[in-house]
């Protein structure tokens, strides 16, 4: 009888210390942004918040990267049946992304952050999706399967970020207030061309979150070229 | 459009298949090799045209599908970037869109078409390689390094932060491996840890985060400077190893410090002196220390002068008559005594000379010719034995072995009874006689004279030699009593035994003048009268006879004689020592002395006799002084206070050219 409630000890301890102690490998402790007043949070200028975020986009898309590479060379051996499907339609399809350099230097920094913000609200539920998906697959490695889940959270910290870009932005009166109704997806693309996220299959997933953090990374680097340029740019 | 077109490409390939047959076939199928991007804002294909076709009669043509359409396009440019490519600029690219691309070769005969190639230009950037290499050396002597710096590629633009580069580099020495290094999105490297003198090549390249590498930038040729061969390693060796070796030497030199010390330092030597005993001194017995030191079976005493303790004894006497000193029981002595002196009459006929003690004792030392002998032997070795001389130190005189010789049973006692003494007087007391003087302080006597004042024949003296030496010191016993002239010294033998006895009780104390050491009254005197005063006389011994008697011969003529004054001069002659016929050898004296110098010579001499008187023994019956010489010759009756010579000279002794001995110890009988 000791020796059982001896276990059952040990296990809630180190329950709780694994709790306490587990720190996602592949998750970006971002430091806390504080609010103007608060003293004992350290204040980020906007070029080290600008910094976080890129960081967490590159991260990001390496990690979208693998998950369609890794996805690509398990179930779709043969390429022809990638690449022969020309019209690949992603749900975000909808939202207007400048496609070159010369297109996003011509949107305005405010346009540009709303145009991150769609693309990174876009993707908070499909990704959950996924990782729901992926978890029932057996054939899936767990590793991609964390990987989905890391994802999640991922562009969760990302969009947070950007939007904490934002509204530094918005105080140092770079832009005006940003549009509200960012957040629901459903309103960003138009209705009849909208597709549907669970439609889609995984691949195709995979393929549009890869671009779309693609798309995420080269605007933000854009962004802060324009807006705070330094030694990188 | 694109459905038209691919139907006009239908028919034209089934033309071409149908025309083939007639020598003229299509072209073969091109391939596309490769679509790059430089710059993520344009892109360029290449094909290669089939091994199969003629390259004169081909056409070759490129045609493309965006993505989400259905529009086919055709290259817009097949120039720019050379044969067989086609090249998008910047309007016909779009980027994150996909690019389905297809080649189609065409002849005369038909047409041929490549499978297509689908790309997303975001993906497809391989920069250019990076510019301007440049390799600086840097470093002091310490250590040198190389600086590598760059530029980016010129169609990159990472300025608006389109294009993210990392970059490369390697670095090769002549015959090893390259060594690459990754230097991220910064435009410079150092590279560390160079071989002096080596020669290096240096590259660089880069690539866009999601991209393709560059090629290799152009070798860059740098020499690493020759290094000095004493580092600051080399020192900190060196310092090493010299402390090591200084911890060695003081090591070493700890160890042998003492033989170093020895070596560097020798040791003062200090005084030894072997028997030293630094203790004892300390200790403040000197005595001891001294002992230590000290020979032992050498007498303690320096060595006395001799002179000092020789003692002249003046034998007055009243005429010519020899002198014969003799055993009292020798009959011979008898015969020739004058005045028939009977030999055991103890008493001393002398008027008194024989008044002191110490003339009593150098009678009963006389009384033996052993005795004699001894005194002589004493005398001649300086033991200070000699008669009536009163050397400071009882020690000595307890040494003396003549009186312990002289201590001998019973029968010296009563051969110095029966004996007659020719002394007539054996002992002059002088008042300058050292001898008390001695006594009282102690002092080295000088020669104890005794000087007899009458002589008509030597006046037999028996001392006892058996009771007075014992315990007596010579300085006991040269108490002379002062002579007085009226007084007669000469006792009777029971006095002279008493006092002898008394003499024998007295203390060895030397210092004590009260002693009653046998004084020369307690020495059997002759029997006969008491002669007047006389001035001493000097005799002069002649010859010793077989008997061992020295003949003497007075001297009456040799100087004047005087009232009161010394009949003559007092010659001493010291006693050199004894022959092998037992006969003195006596020494020449060459000084001579004027009787007033003899004459004062006496008179600043001390009665030693007086003195005596005076510092009487307890219980000792006073002696009777006799009478006192007045002009005993000073210079006989001097005594040498410590003078070592024996011939005894406070001032100038006059001494008779020939040296004469003082009979009364010539005159003392041998056994």
């Amino acid at each position: 009888m000791q020796k059982n409630k001896k276990d059952e000890w040990s296990f809630a301890w180190l329950g709780a210390l694994c709790l306490v102690l587990r720190t996602p490998t592949d998750t970006v402790r971002a430091a806390p942004i504080c609010d103007n007043g608060q003293a004992s949070c350290q204040v980020l200028s906007l070029a080290d918040l600008f910094d976080r975020v890129i960081q967490h986009s590159s991260r990001m898309h390496g990690m979208s990267n693998d998950l369609h590479s890794q996805f690509e060379q398990y179930f779709l051996p043969s390429r022809n049946h990638i690449s022969n499907r020309v019209n690949r339609n992603c749900h975000t399809s909808g939202i207007l992304t400048p496609n070159g350099k010369e297109n996003a230097q011509r949107l305005a920094v405010k346009e540009l952050t709303e145009v991150i913000l769609k693309l990174l609200w876009a993707w908070r539920d499909p990704l959950w999706h996924f990782h729901q998906s992926m978890a029932h697959h057996d054939d899936f490695n767990s590793f991609s399967s964390n990987k989905a889940l890391v994802m999640g959270d991922l562009v969760h910290e990302l969009r947070t970020g950007v939007e904490k870009v934002a509204e530094k932005m918005q105080n140092l009166g770079i832009i005006s207030n940003l549009v509200n109704g960012l957040r629901s997806p459903e309103q960003l693309l138009p209705s009849p061309v909208r597709p549907q996220w669970s439609l889609m299959n995984d691949y195709d997933l995979l393929f549009c979150l890869r671009r779309d953090s693609n798309k995420v990374q080269s605007y933000l680097k854009i962004l802060k070229c324009r807006i705070v340029p330094e030694n990188d740019c | 459009m694109g459905r038209a077109v691919g139907t006009a490409l239908l028919f034209l390939t089934l033309l071409n298949t149908a025309t083939s047959e007639t020598d003229y076939s299509p072209p073969g199928r091109p391939k596309l090799t490769s679509c790059l991007s430089r710059d993520k804002e344009t892109f360029t294909c290449w094909w290669a045209p089939s091994d199969r076709d003629d390259a004169l009669q081909t056409t070759y043509a490129l045609y493309y599908l965006k993505e989400s359409s259905d529009v086919v396009y055709t290259c817009p440019d097949y120039r720019t970037a050379g044969a067989n490519s086609c090249y998008f600029n910047k309007n016909n690219t779009s980027i994150w869109v996909n690019y389905n691309i297809t080649v189609a070769a065409t002849n005369a005969h038909g047409s041929n078409f490549s499978e297509p190639v689908v790309v997303d230009v975001a993906y497809i950037v391989q920069p250019h390689t990076p510019e301007n290499l440049t390799v600086v050396v840097l470093g002091d002597k310490d250590g040198t390094f190389f600086r590598v710096s760059w530029e980016s590629p010129r169609k990159a633009d990472t300025r608006s932060g389109w294009i993210t580069l990392i970059y490369e580099l390697r670095a090769k020495l002549d015959g090893a491996d390259w060594e690459e290094h990754f230097a991220g999105q910064q435009k410079m490297f150092n590279i560390f840890s160079l071989r002096s003198g080596g020669t290096y090549r240096i590259q660089v390249r880069c690539k866009p985060i999601h991209g393709f590498w560059s090629e290799w930038s152009p070798t860059v040729n740098v020499t690493a400077p020759y290094a000095l061969p004493l580092g600051s390693s080399m020192w900190i060796l060196i310092a090493f190893f010299s402390a090591l070796i200084f911890l060695l030497l003081t090591w070493i030199l700890n160890v042998k410090s003492h033989s170093v010390k020895h070596c560097l330092f020798p040791p003062v030597p200090g005084p030894k002196i072997r028997g030293f005993d630094k203790q004892l001194l300390k200790n403040g017995r000197s005595e001891e220390l001294f002992n230590a030191l000290g020979v032992p079976g050498l007498p303690p005493m320096t060595h006395p002068n001799y002179e000092d303790l020789l003692v002249y004894l003046e034998v007055s006497g009243r005429d010519e008559s020899e002198l014969l000193l003799a055993d009292a029981n020798d009959p011979t002595i008898a015969a020739t005594t004058e005045g028939g002196k009977s030999p055991n009459s103890p008493s001393d006929s002398d008027s008194g000379h024989g008044s002191c003690d110490s003339h009593t004792l150098l009678m009963e030392k006389c009384g033996e010719g052993e005795e004699v002998k001894e005194e002589q032997e004493e005398e001649q070795q300086g033991d200070g034995v000699a008669v009536g001389r009163s050397y400071g130190g009882k020690q000595r005189w307890e040494r003396r072995g003549s009186w312990e010789r002289n201590q001998k049973g019973d029968d010296d006692q009563e051969m110095t009874e029966g004996r007659v003494k020719t002394w007539p007087c054996v002992f002059a007391p002088l008042e300058e006689y050292a001898g008390s003087k001695a006594l009282d302080h102690g002092s080295t006597l000088g020669t104890a004279r005794l000087l007899c004042s009458s002589v008509h024949s030597i006046p037999l003296l028996l001392p006892t030699p058996a009771t007075s030496p014992s315990g007596l010191h010579a300085l006991e016993q040269l108490h002379w009593q002062p002579y007085s002239r009226s007084e007669s010294t000469i006792q009777s033998p029971e006095h002279k035994h008493r006092r002898q006895q008394g003499g024998g009780k007295t203390t060895t104390t030397t210092t004590t003048t009260a002693t009653t050491a046998t004084k020369l009254t307690d020495v059997a005197w002759p029997a006969q009268p008491r002669s007047p005063f006389r001035a001493t006389e000097y005799v002069e011994v002649q010859r010793v006879n077989q008997e061992n008697m020295m003949v003497l011969r007075p001297l009456s003529s040799a100087q004047g004689q005087r009232e009161g004054a010394p009949q003559g001069e007092v010659d001493y002659s010291r006693v050199k020592g004894l022959n092998s016929g037992d006969g003195l050898l006596l020494q020449r004296a060459v000084d001579a002395e004027t009787q007033e110098e003899v004459e004062e010579g006496q008179e600043e001499e001390e009665y030693p006799c007086d003195i005596q008187e005076k510092n009487s023994l307890l219980g000792d019956e006073r002696y009777t002084a006799p009478p006192a010489v007045p002009g005993q010759m000073t210079g006989a009756g001097k005594l040498s206070m410590g003078l070592p010579t024996a011939v005894s000279l406070q001032g100038d002794t006059i001494l008779a050219a020939n040296g004469y001995v003082d009979t009364a110890v010539a005159m003392m009988p041998t056994h």
